[in-house]
C-alpha cells in the first residue's frame, strides 16, 4: 500500500537526517564595520527605491584577524518589533535556526575595503522594519564573524519598507465580475426552477 | 446494467441500478455514473470537495500570504477560527434548507453564494479582510449535511452506509488536496511570471472557478430524488411535513446528541485544526520548502481516501456481531488512540518520524469520524436531520475551541498546542462511556432491566395524538429493522427483519 511505503520512505530519511548544530551567534566578533544609505526612519518602496550598502573591516581590529575571512554575505534582517508575535522571524543564537535575516541582499568575497552595493528593495520584502547586518565566512562556509547597522540591541539606525500589495485593477475587476456573475446565476437557477414546477404543473 | 421495472402512475421507470420499492438504489456502484443515483453520488462527493478545497486554499500558502498582508500570529490564529465558525450555524440550518427545497437547490445556492468570497480573497488587502473572506468561505463546509442528506434520499438502508461514508470521506479529501493544489498552482504563476504577492491572489481563482462549476453541474445535472426534483413532484400525501418545533424539541432534549456533538468535535474538529495549522508547522519547525510542507500536509487529509470509509464499515461490521455497544466501544478505542497519536505528533523532533507518526494518527482520527456518523443514526429517528446537523455542526465547535486554546497567538508553540490537543482528544473521548441506550446498553452497563424495546425508545418521540393520525409509521418501521444492533448473540427468538438495518451514516 502507498501509505506502508511512505512509512518506510520517511523511516529512512529520518535515519540521513543529521541533528546539525550551527555556529552561535554570541560566539561571533563584530569585525566589520557597516554602513548603509537609508536614513533611520525612513520608509522605503519595494521594487522601487534602492539601498546601497557598504563596509569594511574595522581599523582597530587586532592584525590578521581576517586570515580565515573568505566571503561576505550581506542580509536585510527584521528589527524587534517586526518579529513580535510571529514566530517565523523569530531570533534564536544557534545560526542554522535563527530567522532574523531572511533577505540575501548580495554575496561577495571578502575584502577588507572598498566594498560597496547598491540594491533595489526587491518586490517581495514585506513590509516592516529593518536593519542590515553582513555575515562573514570562512572557506567552510562557517560563520565567523559579522557587522551591523544597528547596535547590539538592535534599537537604532532602523529604518522602514513599504511592500508592495500585489494587487492589480485587472485583478480586483474580475474577482468583482466573476463574484457578481456566481450571485446573478443562483437568480437564475431560481427562477429556471420555478418555471420547470409551473411547466409541470400545467400539465 | 440491470433495469426494474417499477409500476408507476404515468409509465414505467427504468433505471440504471436495481431499486427498492421507494426507488432507492439498493447497489453502489462506484464506476458508474448512471442517472439519478450514481451521478447525485459523483455531484455531492465532488462539490463537497470544492468547498473543502477553497475553504483550506489558503493555510498552503500562508507563508506567502502573511508577508504580504503583514499578518502577525494571533491573525493568523483568528482566520484559522472564522475559517471554521461560519460553517456551525450553517449546518444545522442546512438541514432545513434541505427539507424545504430539495438538497440540489440547497447545495448550489449555497456554493455560489461563497463562491464570491473565495474570488474576493484576491483582493484582500488587511488582516480584517483576510478574516472575513475566510469565516464567508468556511460557511461552504455546511454543504457536508446536504451531501448526506441526498445520499440518505436516493440509497437505500443497505447501501446508505457505503454512499454517506465515501460522499463525506472524499469530501474532507478536498482538505489534503488543497495544500498539493495550491502551492502548485502558485509555483506555475510565480514562474510564469507574477511576483509572489501577485501570483498567490491569481491561485485562488483556481478553487472559485471549481466550485462555481460544481455548483452548474448539481443544479443541471443533478436530481433531487429517484422520481424527480422537489419542485416538480406532484406532494401526496405520503410526504407529511413534520412540525418542526417537536422535531427541534426531541433533538435537543436528547442528551446523546450534545455528546456525541462534543466527541465529533474531537475527532473532525481536530481534522480541521489540523488542516489549518499542519504546513505552517512543518514548514517553521523543520525547515522545509512550502512545496514539501504542502505535500506533508496533504497525506494527513488525502489519508480520507480510506480512513473515514473504513471507520463507517468497521462500525457497520462491529454492529453485526457485537450491536450498539460493539460501536460505541469501538468508537472509544479508535478515537482514544488518535489522540494517543497525537500527544506524540507534538512530542516528536525529526522530520521523519513526525510524518509517520502523523499518518498514523490521521487514520485513527478521520475512522473516528466515520465510526461517529455509525452511531448518530440510531439517535433519533424524528430528528435525525438535526441530530445529524448538531454533531456535524459540533465538528466545526471543537475546531474553534481547539485553535482559541491552543493555536492563537504565540501562548503556546505549536508542538506544545499538538500535546495539549492530543490530551483533550482522551477526556472528551471518556464521555462516550456515558451514553447509554436502554434497548441496547452502553460501553459499560447492558441494557435496561426494565425491557425497553426499540419501539419504546423510539415511539416516546411521538406523542399518542399523532400516533392517532399514523404519523409514527416510518419510525415503527425503523425500530423493527434497528433491532440488529442488538448484535449476533442477542437475536434469537425476534423475528428477522424483512429489511437488512438501515445503516445510515449520515
Amino acid at each position: 500500500m502507498a501509505i506502508q511505503d511512505f512509512l518506510v520512505a520517511s523511516i529512512l530519511l529520518s535515519c540521513f537526517i543529521a541533528t546539525s548544530y550551527g555556529v552561535s551567534f554570541s560566539s561571533l566578533p563584530e569585525t566589520l564595520v557597516v554602513t548603509a544609505s537609508p536614513q533611520p526612519g525612513q520608509v522605503l518602496k519595494a521594487g522601487e527605491d534602492t539601498i546601497t550598502v557598504s563596509w569594511l573591516l574595522n581599523t582597530s581590529s587586532p592584525a590578521g584577524i581576517d586570515f580565515a575571512y573568505k566571503t561576505v554575505k550581506v542580509k536585510l534582517c527584521y528589527a524587534p518589533i517586526s518579529q513580535r508575535d510571529r514566530a517565523w522571524r523569530k531570533t534564536v543564537d544557534d545560526l542554522e535556526k535563527d530567522k532574523t535575516c531572511q533577505h540575501m541582499i548580495v554575496a561577495k568575497a571578502y575584502s577588507s575595503s572598498n566594498n560597496n552595493f547598491t540594491w533595489i528593495v526587491q518586490k517581495d520584502v514585506p513590509t516592516a522594519t529593518y536593519f542590515i547586518r553582513a555575515y562573514v565566512y570562512d572557506s567552510n562556509n562557517k560563520e565567523v564573524a559579522y557587522g551591523q547597522t544597528t547596535n547590539s540591541n538592535k534599537a537604532t539606525n532602523l529604518f522602514d519598507v513599504q511592500a508592495i500589495t500585489g494587487r492589480h485593477v485587472s485583478l480586483d475587476i474580475a474577482s468583482v465580475c466573476f463574484s457578481a456573475f456566481s450571485v446573478v446565476s443562483l437568480l437564475g437557477f431560481f427562477f429556471l426552477e420555478k418555471r420547470r414546477s409551473k411547466a409541470s404543473q400545467a400539465k | 446494467m440491470e433495469i426494474s421495472h417499477v409500476p408507476d402512475d404515468s409509465c414505467p421507470k427504468k433505471f440504471a441500478l436495481p431499486v427498492d420499492s421507494e426507488h432507492k438504489a439498493t447497489e453502489f456502484r462506484l464506476f458508474s455514473f448512471a442517472a439519478p443515483h450514481m451521478r447525485a453520488f459523483h455531484l455531492s462527493w465532488i462539490s463537497f470537495f470544492a468547498c473543502f478545497v477553497s475553504t483550506f486554499a489558503a493555510p498552503p500558502l500562508l507563508p506567502i500570504i502573511r508577508d504580504d498582508l503583514d499578518l502577525t500570529a494571533t491573525d493568523i490564529g483568528n482566520a484559522g477560527i472564522a475559517a471554521v465558525s461560519g460553517a456551525v450555524f450553517a449546518r444545522i440550518a442546512m438541514g432545513t434548507a434541505c427539507d424545504l427545497f430539495g438538497p440540489r437547490l440547497a447545495s448550489s445556492a449555497l456554493t455560489l453564494l461563497t463562491a464570491p468570497a473565495v474570488y474576493c480573497t484576491s483582493i484582500s488587502n488587511s488582516p480584517v479582510s483576510f478574516l472575513l473572506v475566510r469565516f464567508f468561505t468556511g460557511f461552504s463546509l455546511a454543504t457536508f449535511v446536504s451531501t448526506q442528506f441526498w445520499m440518505s434520499s436516493l440509497f437505500s438502508g443497505r447501501v446508505v452506509g457505503t454512499a454517506n461514508g465515501l460522499a463525506g470521506g472524499w469530501g474532507n479529501l478536498g482538505g489534503g488536496a488543497t495544500q498539493l493544489i495550491m502551492p502548485l498552482v502558485f509555483d506555475l504563476i510565480h514562474h510564469i511570471g507574477a511576483t509572489k504577492f501577485t501570483a498567490w491572489r491569481i491561485a485562488f481563482f483556481i478553487p472559485a472557478f471549481f466550485q462555481t462549476l460544481s455548483a452548474y453541474g448539481i443544479f443541471f445535472l443533478g436530481q433531487d430524488l429517484p422520481d424527480g426534483n422537489y419542485s416538480q413532484l406532484h406532494k401526496s400525501g405520503d410526504k407529511h411535513k413534520d412540525n418542526f418545533s417537536q422535531v427541534f424539541y426531541h433533538a435537543i432534549t436528547n442528551y446523546r446528541g450534545w455528546i456525541l456533538a462534543l466527541t465529533y468535535g474531537y475527532c473532525f474538529g481536530v481534522e480541521l485544526t489540523i488542516d489549518n495549522i499542519i504546513a505552517q508547522y512543518f514548514y517553521d519547525r523543520f525547515n522545509v520548502n512550502l512545496h514539501t510542507a504542502g505535500i506533508i500536509a496533504a497525506s494527513f487529509g488525502l489519508a480520507n481516501l480510506f480512513s473515514r470509509p473504513g471507520g463507517g464499515m468497521l462500525s457497520d461490521f462491529m454492529a453485526n456481531r457485537f450491536g450498539m455497544r460493539g460501536r460505541l466501544w469501538t468508537l472509544w478505542i479508535v478515537q482514544t488512540l488518535g489522540g494517543v497519536f497525537c500527544i506524540l505528533l507534538g512530542k516528536v523532533g525529526s522530520l521523519g518520524v513526525s510524518v509517520a507518526v502523523m499518518l498514523v494518527f490521521s487514520v485513527f482520527v478521520q475512522a473516528a469520524c466515520g465510526l461517529t456518523f455509525g452511531v448518530v443514526p440510531f439517535v433519533s429517528r424524528r430528528s435525525l436531520g438535526i441530530i445529524s446537523g448538531m454533531t456535524g455542526g459540533g465538528g466545526n465547535v471543537g475546531a474553534v475551541l481547539t485553535q482559541v486554546i491552543f493555536f492563537r497567538g504565540s501562548r503556546y508553540s505549536t508542538e506544545t498546542g499538538i500535546t495539549l490537543m492530543g490530551i483533550m482528544i482522551l477526556c472528551c473521548a471518556l464521555l462516550i462511556a456515558l451514553i447509554h441506550f436502554p434497548q441496547w446498553g452502553g460501553m459499560f452497563c447492558g441494557p435496561s432491566s426494565k425491557g425497553t424495546t426499540e419501539e419504546d425508545y423510539y415511539m416516546s418521540e411521538w406523542t399518542s395524538s399523532e400516533k392517532e393520525q399514523g404519523f409514527h409509521k416510518a419510525s415503527l418501521k425503523f425500530s423493527e429493522n434497528s433491532r440488529s444492533e442488538r448484535g449476533r448473540e442477542i437475536i434469537r427468538s425476534a423475528p428477522t427483519p424483512t429489511d437488512r438495518t438501515p445503516n445510515m451514516h449520515v
